[in-house]
């Protein structure tokens, strides 16, 4: 009995890491290549949800297979949004330019919520497919499709980018600009370019974690910081510039929030901070980060 | 080949460079020397794109640079190897040499130009699959030349090559930079190093402060008493 409460609270836990993890990666891109920290980024995942609750329940377009035009909508509004804001501040010296994204980010967290609910009223949205309340059986553990459909996005995405970052053109060439911006601009990589598109790449695969957050609980216009601080907490606990290492380090967190939840019911969220604090006092580079 | 007429570069408020001229020829080996922080920098990163020059021109082969964008200034090509090498030090020595030849039309011959870039420092063959972060200072500068080959560039400019480097290896890049210069590619070479920088250029310019001050042949530069004097200690004082 406690065996199997055990491995139904893993599965869990790895399903809901999973989540957590493609949070973590799309900041840490924009962290890792251009060092703004986006504190919005819960933010676009809130808008990522809400279009995909638009064309569920106007469009009747099944959340999964409006995955794709949710990632695409959010790669565009990033790349907006970025050029329109940003990339002014880019070009800054390195520190200026984290104080100065910092805080229009945080006007982006200001603005936002505002919106939705203008847009979407503050009601809770759900995206609720006929297939989502259903689940099986497998090796005595309950199984929800809809968490395994999300595990399965989030892995297929993960591998998706990191394929990209490590065999193309494109991906080297953002590689190369995270370490030496300098240098990649004298190899005539478009710097600004480069910039703009891993921006959009970002709030991209927000989008799409958005969309499984939608699927698998609510959706409503002040979700997005909660959800920034998840990342963050994973990004930290990852370190930084490994797109393998967030995703672990949320299937870690995950795994760790489900397990505690069996002892210490309500105070996991707090658990989240406490390793937060930890990873930073004993392992500031993080488990995956380099020194 | 290129020209670069009476710029004046500055760094927020503070002037760095007071009416710079000067030229390459094609095919040239051309050498700017003058100690640290007078403007050697200053003038090839005004060339390759990195800064604006807030007047005068810089022409390339018939082509204005002076407001263009850094990629723009590669494609045209011209390359530079910066100083302090700036490699990718968390890449592999093969993806650095592939960003290198980023820009399309040198992606298309990047198979001759490895070929080449390998036949000059073949350790970088060796070690093609290495963390370049993890090679010695000499092995990093021969990928960062390296890398700069990899644009196929028509002019490879060089900032301070020699720099943090043991004499045999310093000997060892003056060589191949001889060899790139053979094969057709004109060089523009910042050196501390004038001595050395002399020998292997056939023109020179000296530059103190922020402006040209002597120019010549670099034979002429090197038994000039007033260089003798500054630069290679063997004035008579």
């Amino acid at each position: 009995m406690i065996f199997q409460l055990l491995a139904q609270t893993l599965v869990n836990g790895i399903q809901i890491g999973a989540m957590y993890g493609l949070i973590a990666v799309g900041l840490s891109l924009t962290f890792g290549v251009m060092k703004i920290l986006n504190v919005a980024h819960g933010e676009f995942l809130m808008v990522g949800g809400y279009i995909a609750f638009w064309l569920f329940t106007l469009y009747d377009i099944d959340p999964l297979l409006g995955l794709p035009l949710v990632a695409i909508a959010l790669f565009l509004l990033g790349a907006a949004f970025y050029q329109l804001l940003f990339s002014s501040l880019a070009r800054l010296h390195e520190e200026i330019k984290m104080k100065n994204t910092l805080l229009v980010a945080f006007g982006l967290f200001l603005i936002f919520p505002q919106v939705s609910r203008w847009l979407w009223t503050a009601d809770e949205r759900a995206l609720t497919p006929a297939y989502s309340g259903e689940s099986f059986p497998m090796l005595g553990v309950q199984c929800g499709y809809v968490p395994l459909c999300g595990l399965v996005v989030a892995v297929v995405v993960i591998l998706g980018l990191h394929l990209l970052l490590t065999k193309t053109y494109f991906g080297k060439s953002v590689r190369g600009t995270t370490e030496n911006w300098k240098s990649a601009k004298l190899m005539g990589i478009n710097v600004e370019r480069t910039y703009l598109i891993t921006f959009a790449l970002g709030t991209a695969l927000a989008g799409i974690a958005g969309v499984l957050v939608g699927m698998t609980q609510t959706v409503t216009p002040d979700i997005g910081m909660p959800w920034t601080i998840k990342a963050l907490i994973v990004l930290v606990l990852a370190g930084i510039g490994s797109v393998g290492g967030a995703f672990f380090a949320g299937v870690i967190l995950g795994v760790i929030e489900a397990v505690s939840a069996i002892f210490i019911g309500p105070y996991t969220v707090a658990l989240g901070m406490v390793i937060f604090l930890l990873i930073l006092m004993f392992r500031p580079q993080g488990l995956f980060g380099k020194a | 080949m290129l020209e670069v007429d009476n710029i004046d570069v500055y760094h927020g408020d503070l002037q760095a460079l007071w009416n710079v001229s000067l030229k390459v020829g094609e095919g040239e080996l051309v050498s700017l020397i003058g100690a640290n922080g007078t403007g050697k920098t200053t003038i090839v990163e005004s060339i390759s794109g990195l800064l604006t020059p807030a007047s005068g021109t810089i022409i390339f082969n018939g082509v204005r640079l002076d407001k263009e964008p850094s990629q723009r200034v590669v494609q045209l090509g011209i390359c530079l190897v910066p100083e302090e090498r700036g490699i990718f030090p968390g890449m592999s020595v093969l993806e650095n040499l592939e960003l290198g030849a980023f820009q399309k039309k040198s992606r298309k011959v990047k198979d001759e130009t490895f070929k080449f870039v390998y036949e000059l420092f073949p350790i970088l063959k060796d070690r093609s699959r290495q963390v370049a972060g993890t090679l010695s200072g000499g092995e990093q500068q021969m990928l960062a030349i390296g890398r700069g080959l990899m644009s196929k560039p028509k002019l490879l400019m060089l900032d301070e090559p020699s720099l943090g480097l043991a004499p045999l290896i310093v000997k060892t890049i003056f060589e191949a930079i001889r060899e790139i210069n053979k094969s057709g590619v004109s060089i523009l070479l910042v050196e501390q190093n004038v001595r050395a920088a002399l020998e292997l250029a056939k023109r020179a310019y000296i530059i103190e402060n922020g402006r040209i001050v002597q120019q010549g042949d670099a034979t002429g530069l090197l038994s000039n008493e007033q260089v003798k004097d500054a630069y290679l200690g063997i004035g008579s004082v």
